[in-house]
């Protein structure tokens, strides 16, 4: 009897082993990997996933990437652990270049955060047009027990906004009743303020992907946009290859090119969600929406772009590489 | 009520998943079982003689172990998650091995939280068995290994359990392999870790559907082992404990 049984036992043990053990996962080792660590809303937007093709194509490449806050973004690449970073935080993004963990980093892209809230708006912040006095009002409106705030509180760039706004209204908010920290990222922190009819603030893009997918189960609404301090640029910053030998460099470079090419930056442009544009290109006119210049980066890169045979974008005239003025 | 929507056309999409064959799914569904399976298996390997070993020999401090072993059964997936990503970092002392972001460091993950579970059930389940047993095969002149072997034979049913929960423990983990994974796309995403990543971009029924295939692949796998316990209690490995006994010694 016991003869008979282990055999099968063994047998199916050997199978199963076999099968594990198989080469299943990379199924094209040819193409090479690129790890990108990245913000939460580059993913929930879902940009990411429709440029992968694009960039998978061009560059013969697999283009992947880490699901994070800008925080821990940056722990992860300064420990060398993805290929390129793409944030949005400037001062952690400038103090990652000075540190000399990354070498170039140019603004790619913005888009604008909102303050989103209940259509009811118990804090009456509807149609503010300075954020700082929107932020004054929740706290009041808080502290009369009326409204409630919920925060990223998981030091990412919309975090580290946030936070910016409250010490500009000369609040702080941590420890209050009326202030809720989800320690998650944009999507579960929308979700968290819908359950609580709260207030938060979220970039546009994830915003309106999160409303095109929950569409009447979502009872918050912009309540305040267009703020200049709301704007939301995204930096793109390649890593130290001295520093860190073991990173895929050479595909980092290529996304780089990719990204802020006319290719890139057209599609990016084109990059919809229920039929709004949720980013907007901005590589070498950093100018046009009131951020400093990057002109020594931009001359360097357009440079690299003719070198690889790519395309700048449209704005930047072909001889003077000074940024046109675009509408 | 869109809630009761949802759960009904996520068991509708799974279903539409499973029979569509999605290679995407599928290449998800098959890392899981690869990653936890081996990881069960090992587990298996390791954890059994160990507690097998601990169980059986009397030694100092024995209290003190078992109580480890116990507490180890509930290490928090995301704590093992974060030991393993600082190790194999590429700046960490394992860097060297270039795991980080690899089935292979997902595996390692859970396997240290699967071997302290297989070990902790099987010190329960072969402690469990009469003490006369042991003795008898002594006294009719078994060695230490055929000693255990005849225990562990004994015990074969708590020694399947200890591999069901284990491999329960590990297919359902997920904050282990979100950080040692990545999570990358066609390469780390798990059924576990693609169900995290759905319901934070609010596809609730998408991450319903994985969630149901997760749920059938532990029936499936449950199925298989209960079918063997099931096999060894009622016949086609039962036998008497003395045949049992003479036909170890002998050998």
């Amino acid at each position: 009897m016991n003869g008979k049984a282990l055999p099968v036992i063994v047998g199916a043990l050997a199978v199963i082993l076999i099968t594990l053990s198989s080469p299943t996962i990379n199924l094209s080792p040819s193409r090479s990997r690129l790890v990108i660590a990245t913000t939460t809303s580059t993913v929930d937007s879902g940009l990411l996933e429709y440029l992968k093709p694009y960039f998978d194509s061009r560059f013969n490449a697999d283009m992947t990437w880490l699901y994070l806050g800008t925080g821990q973004a940056i722990a992860v690449a300064s420990r060398g652990d993805a290929d390129i970073l793409l944030i949005h935080d400037r001062v952690r993004e400038d103090a990652f270049v000075n540190s000399g963990s990354g070498v170039h980093r140019v603004t790619v892209m913005y888009n604008d955060f909102v303050v989103i809230g209940p259509k009811s708006d118990p804090a009456g912040i509807k149609g503010c047009t300075n954020v700082t006095v929107a932020f004054k009002k929740i706290a009041e409106a808080g502290e009369q027990g009326s409204a409630a705030f919920v925060s990223r509180g998981d030091k990412s760039g919309t975090n580290a906004l946030e936070l910016r706004m409250w010490a500009g209204a000369d609040v702080s908010p941590r420890g209050k009743p009326w202030y809720i920290e989800t320690g998650q990222g944009m999507s579960p922190t929308i979700r968290v303020s819908n359950e609580k009819q709260a207030y938060t603030v979220s970039d546009r893009g994830t915003w309106g992907k999160l409303k095109s997918k929950l569409g009447d189960t979502l009872g918050l609404q912009i309540l305040v946009e267009g703020d200049a301090a709301l704007l939301n640029p995204y930096g793109l910053i390649n890593l130290n290859p001295t520093r860190y030998p073991n990173i895929n460099s050479d595909l980092a470079e290529k996304f780089f090119l990719f990204m802020i090419s006319d290719e890139g930056q057209g599609l990016i442009e084109r990059f919809e969600v229920s039929g709004q544009q949720l980013f907007f290109p901005v590589f070498g006119k950093p100018e046009s929406i009131g951020l400093p210049s990057e002109k020594a980066e931009v001359q360097f890169w357009v440079q690299k772009l003719r070198e690889e045979g790519m395309k700048p974008p449209s704005w930047i005239q072909s001889d003077s590489q000074v940024p046109s003025d675009r509408v | 009520m869109p809630g009761w929507e949802e759960l009904f056309y996520g068991v509708f999409r799974a279903l539409q998943l499973i029979f569509s064959g999605d290679p995407e799914i599928a290449r998800i569904t098959f890392l899981s079982l690869r990653v936890s399976g081996a990881a069960t298996l090992l587990g298996g390997i390791i954890g059994i003689p160990l507690g097998a070993t601990i169980a059986l020999r009397s030694f100092r401090g024995k209290t003190i172990v078992i109580s480890m072993i116990n507490t180890l059964m509930g290490l928090p997936p995301v704590l093992v998650g974060l030991i393993f990503y600082i190790l194999l970092s590429s700046t960490g002392p394992l860097g060297f091995l270039h795991l980080i972001y690899t089935p292979e460091a997902m595996m390692l993950a859970q396997l240290t939280m699967v071997i302290p579970i297989v070990a902790g059930v099987v010190i329960t389940s072969t402690s469990g068995i009469d003490v006369g047993l042991r003795e008898a095969a002594i006294s009719l002149g078994a060695d230490a290994l055929q000693e255990v072997r005849i225990l562990l034979w004994e015990s074969r049913l708590g020694l399947l359990t200890a591999l069901v929960v284990g491999f329960g423990a590990a297919i359902s983990e997920v904050g282990a392999i979100m950080i040692v994974g990545g999570n990358l796309l066609g390469y780390t995403r798990a059924l576990t870790t693609s169900i995290v990543l759905l319901t934070n971009q609010g596809e609730f029924v998408e991450a319903i559907a994985l969630g149901i295939i997760l749920l059938a692949l532990a029936f499936l796998v449950n199925v298989v082992l209960t079918c063997l316990q099931m096999k060894s209690r009622s016949g086609l490995f039962a036998q008497t404990r003395s045949t049992k006994i003479n036909r170890k010694v002998e050998v």
